[in-house]
């Protein structure tokens, strides 16, 4: 080794201790086992009738959903609950977080929360200051859902105990997915919700969910919002109208009644585009596109379904179907609402932008003027494996 | 304190002169056989293994001889038949008269025997007794005649333990010398092969030799060699691994510079791609350089198998390299940092399999680990029999009895069970990555995935600074030789591998000729 080079690693050893002394500065920050938490899966807000924050908290018990996954069957020995429910009353959600943990022993864990169920009373108020809370918190996850508990407070709704599924809230999410296979709720996620509110030219629309029994939650229609405050629920019917006009329908199911019978049709593809006629600078018509290709799942009528003819008998009444539940939503949300839950705004917003800087304020009351056309353009792919209808022809 | 250390070494290589030695440089050899006996016996004293057989026979005057050797060394029925009945015969049937030279007659047309030399001092004759030839003296003479019927010494040429191969040669090296350099000449029927013979050890005079072929090897390499094994002055080079640790590199390093192999058949693979090999006599170990890291992936199968599935193990050994070191770390840093990422459901499961261990995971892994290295070393060492007890004990205490008490969960123990399989995958780093592996399970207890990677980062530097006979390490990735890309993560069928590795600079980098494979023609 010559000399030049030892003299080289001298320099080197102090400085290297001194990056080491550097790392041990900010060492074990967050180091926090996973024992040493508790896992948050869902959390529900509400509002008492005295103004203050109902946090509800669902935790998992890891081991108890580990023995009911495994040894179910074992028989007599008392199950633990695989999760519990927590509830605090606070001035603020942040306060009512932390304030929970005087009743619990671990940290909460808010990260692996699925969902966040809003009650009624505290959408009616103004959720703003709650979206607040999740969107400074670093911890949330903002794919986490966001559902409106209709009639029910959100709290009772996470102390179900499903017997499909140990966890409630991944029971939830689970209805959800599958409610949106029949195109009749919407999935809002937290950071699409404040988007939409951060945005304007839209107002949000989040997914409903309400008890359906002692051990089950359904999960199908929306809660409008306007401004931040719950405003009305759509019933499925509508909010499948609103998601086709907004295309976000992937799959869906609508019953055609036809002279004698109705037929079940599956829409495989939907197109929605939303747009606002302009003429002398001023909007003068709402229009709603939507192209729909379906499949025939079921079929009560008689007749073959062979011919062209017959499709396009069977198309147009779809046409009409869909026309009635677009036209439905829009009715509602228009007249009874006022709420701009489809972003008509946002193209006038795109396309118009001076007309939109002057209406931006009141644009939910132009709106609700506005008369609407529907063009709904339906096809049908494939009738199935039969031409022929079991029932024959008199 | 390293330099502390070097500096010692300095003034001990200092004392260890001669100081040892029996003998003085050039003492002759007496001219009278009384005296020369005297001198052996004094040199040999209280060695009950060395042999000496005075001859006296003749017509006239009596022609003395003695014969010198090692018990045990020397083939005797060979000694007797090829070297001591010609002498006799030669001396009761010949006229011998004073002033012939006898010296010479014997050298020439006596003795039958193809390797005779000759030692002209005490020294020499005395080194050829004690490395198993026999000493002939003859009175009258400072010469003597070094003849060499050594017995075959030691075991037989067997398959080696350590490189088990599914293909390919099952023959590895033993511990004699001169059958490990016949086997690579078997294999390389080349008066290129060049096999350099020298000593290295004070006391114990082992045969070292540098073997390469003259053309591919690159002369510099072979030279560095050369003057790295002249520089070692020990008292004792019983094994390979002792040089090894006297002419690597990277003498702090964690990782190999130089490699080993027990087989004929990757040794002379090796050597054709321009290695220089060190043999040692003693031991089936032949050391080769320079020793780049993509070498501990690499093992002979993947040239006698199908390239893909070459690839493949290739990919596999790395991916395996990869989880023997990061896997407790990355579990560690998952369990106490980074819950974010763990996907929801197995969050629950790595929860429950947490709850109520006492320890946290870090000390957790280290118990665990610790606990396989136990095994690992005490599989190692301990006598062959009692080995399927210990593997009893290490599976049902370890790995069962620890989970029911509650000391340690089941996903630690799966993880440990994967890390230790991983870490035999690739067993030229298995040191290197048992080490490594706690290095990182403390980096990421302190500072999560950063630690990890901090540690990586510092690895890597390490990697790519390195180099072995000036080789850099991490060749062909960098310094990037594209042409040797060909044999490195990805292995290409052996016909389109027509270069040797230029990363390793030899002499001649054509292998193969570029030719057209030729397909069947004729159909049948």
């Amino acid at each position: 080794m010559t000399y030049k080079k030892t003299k080289k690693r001298v320099a080197r050893i102090p400085i290297a201790l001194l990056l080491v002394f550097l790392l041990l500065l900010a060492g074990c920050w967050s180091n926090r086992d996973l024992s040493e938490i508790n896992i948050v899966t869902g959390i529900g807000l509400d509002r008492t009738e005295d103004g203050k924050i109902l946090l509800a908290v669902q935790v998992v018990e890891p081991a108890a959903i580990q023995s009911t996954s495994s040894g179910k069957g074992k028989g007599g020995v008392m199950q633990a609950r695989p999760v519990f429910v927590e509830s605090y009353k606070g001035e603020t959600v942040l306060e009512a977080v932390r304030g929970m943990l005087s009743t619990v022993d671990k940290k909460m864990f808010l990260s692996t929360a699925q969902v966040l169920i809003l009650g009624e009373n505290l959408l009616k108020d103004g959720m703003e200051e709650v979206l607040d809370f999740f969107q400074r918190n670093y911890e949330v996850d903002y794919r986490m859902n966001i559902l409106a508990a209709k009639g029910v407070p959100p709290g009772e709704i996470l102390e179900i105990e499903p017997d499909i599924d140990s966890i409630p809230a991944t029971y939830i999410n689970g209805t959800v997915e599958n409610t949106i296979l029949r195109g009749t709720v919407k999935k809002t996620i937290l950071i699409d919700l404040l988007k939409d509110i951060g945005s304007g030219g839209k107002q949000p629309a989040i997914g409903q969910i309400s008890k359906a029994g002692e051990k089950e939650v359904r999960t199908e229609g929306i809660a409008v919002i306007k401004n931040g405050s719950l405003v009305g629920w759509l019933d499925s019917y509508e909010t499948r109208g609103y998601l086709l006009a907004i295309n976000e329908v992937r799959n869906a199911i609508v019953n055609v009644p036809i002279d004698k019978g109705k037929v079940a049709m599956e829409i495989i593809r939907s197109k929605g585009r939303v747009n606002v006629v302009f003429d002398n600078d001023e909007p003068i018509m709402l229009t709603v596109k939507t192209k729909i290709e379906a499949n025939v799942g079921g079929y009560e009528g008689k007749g073959r379904l062979d011919s062209p003819d017959n499709l396009r008998t069977l198309e147009e009444a779809l046409e009409e179907e869909i026309k009635k539940e677009i036209m439905m939503a829009l009715k509602k949300t228009q007249q009874e609402y006022s709420s701009d839950i489809f972003g008509f705004g946002v193209e006038v917003h795109k396309y118009h932008p001076q007309y939109w800087k002057k209406v931006k304020k009141n644009w939910d009351d132009i709106f609700s003027t506005l008369p609407v056309e529907l063009q709904v353009d339906a096809k049908i792919r494939r009738t199935g494996l039969v031409n022929n209808p079991i029932k024959k022809d008199e | 304190m390293i330099r502390r250390i070097r500096k010692r070494n300095a003034i001990k290589s200092q004392n260890t002169g001669h100081d040892h030695s029996y003998i003085d440089w050039c003492e002759p050899i007496p001219r009278t056989i009384e005296a020369v006996k005297i001198r052996l016996n004094e040199i040999f004293s209280d060695c009950s293994d060395f042999m000496q057989r005075e001859i006296a026979c003749g017509k006239k005057s009596l022609a003395k001889i003695l014969v010198a050797y090692i018990d045990g060394f020397v083939e005797k029925r060979v000694l007797n038949q090829d070297v001591i009945r010609p002498v006799l015969n030669f001396l009761s049937n010949m006229e011998f008269q004073e002033g012939c030279c006898i010296y010479e007659w014997l050298k020439r047309c006596v003795i039958i025997n193809s390797d005779i030399k000759e030692a002209g001092n005490m020294q020499q004759a005395v080194d050829g007794i004690v490395s198993g030839e026999v000493l002939l003296f003859i009175d009258g003479e400072d010469k003597a005649l070094v003849i060499g019927v050594k017995a075959p010494q030691g075991r037989q040429v067997e398959e080696p333990d350590t490189e088990a191969s599914i293909r390919g040669a099952r023959e590895g090296f033993v511990e004699n010398l001169l059958t490990n350099t016949t086997l690579l000449r078997k294999r390389i029927k080349n008066p290129n092969l060049k096999l350099e013979r020298m000593q290295i050890g004070e006391q114990t005079k082992t045969d070292v030799c540098i073997c390469y072929i003259k053309g591919i090897a690159n002369e510099e390499i072979v030279r560095e060699v050369r003057e790295r094994l002249k520089k070692i002055k020990i008292d004792a080079a019983l094994d390979t691994g002792i040089i090894e640790q006297y002419i690597s590199d990277g003498r702090l390093s964690l990782f190999p510079t130089v490699g080993n192999s027990e087989k004929c058949d990757k040794l002379a693979a090796k050597l054709l791609e321009g290695r220089v090999a060190i043999f040692c006599d003693g031991t089936p170990y032949v050391l080769t350089v320079p020793y780049v890291f993509l070498e501990s992936i690499q093992v002979t199968d993947d040239y006698y198998d199908h390239a893909y599935f070459a690839t493949f193990m290739r990919l596999l050994r790395l991916a395996a390299l990869l989880v023997s070191t990061l896997l407790p770390g990355m579990y560690v840093a998952l369990v106490s940092f980074h819950h974010t990422v763990i996907p929801f459901k197995l969050m629950i499961t790595l929860a429950a399999s947490r709850q109520g261990i006492p320890f946290s995971p870090f000390i957790e892994a280290l118990l665990m680990i610790i606990a396989f290295e136990f095994l690992r070393e005490a599989g190692v060492r301990m006598p062959r029999p009692i080995g399927e007890a210990l593997s009893i004990v290490g599976a049902i205490v370890l790995g069962e009895a620890s989970v029911a008490a509650g000391i340690a969960s089941n996903l630690m123990v799966i993880i440990v069970a994967i890390t230790a399989i991983c870490s035999f995958v690739v067993p030229p780093l298995i040191r290197a990555t048992m080490l490594l592996r706690f290095i990182l399970l403390a980096a990421a207890n302190f500072l999560g995935f950063l630690g990890i990677a901090f540690v990586a980062v510092a690895v890597f530097i390490h990697l790519c600074r390195l180099r072995s006979f000036g080789i850099p390490y991490m060749a062909p990735f960098s310094p990037l030789t594209v042409a040797d890309l060909k044999d490195s993560l990805v292995v290409v069928p052996i016909w389109a591998m027509v270069t040797r590795p230029r990363s390793l600079t030899p002499e001649n980098v054509k292998r193969a000729a570029r030719t057209k494979r030729q397909e069947a023609k004729t159909k049948l």
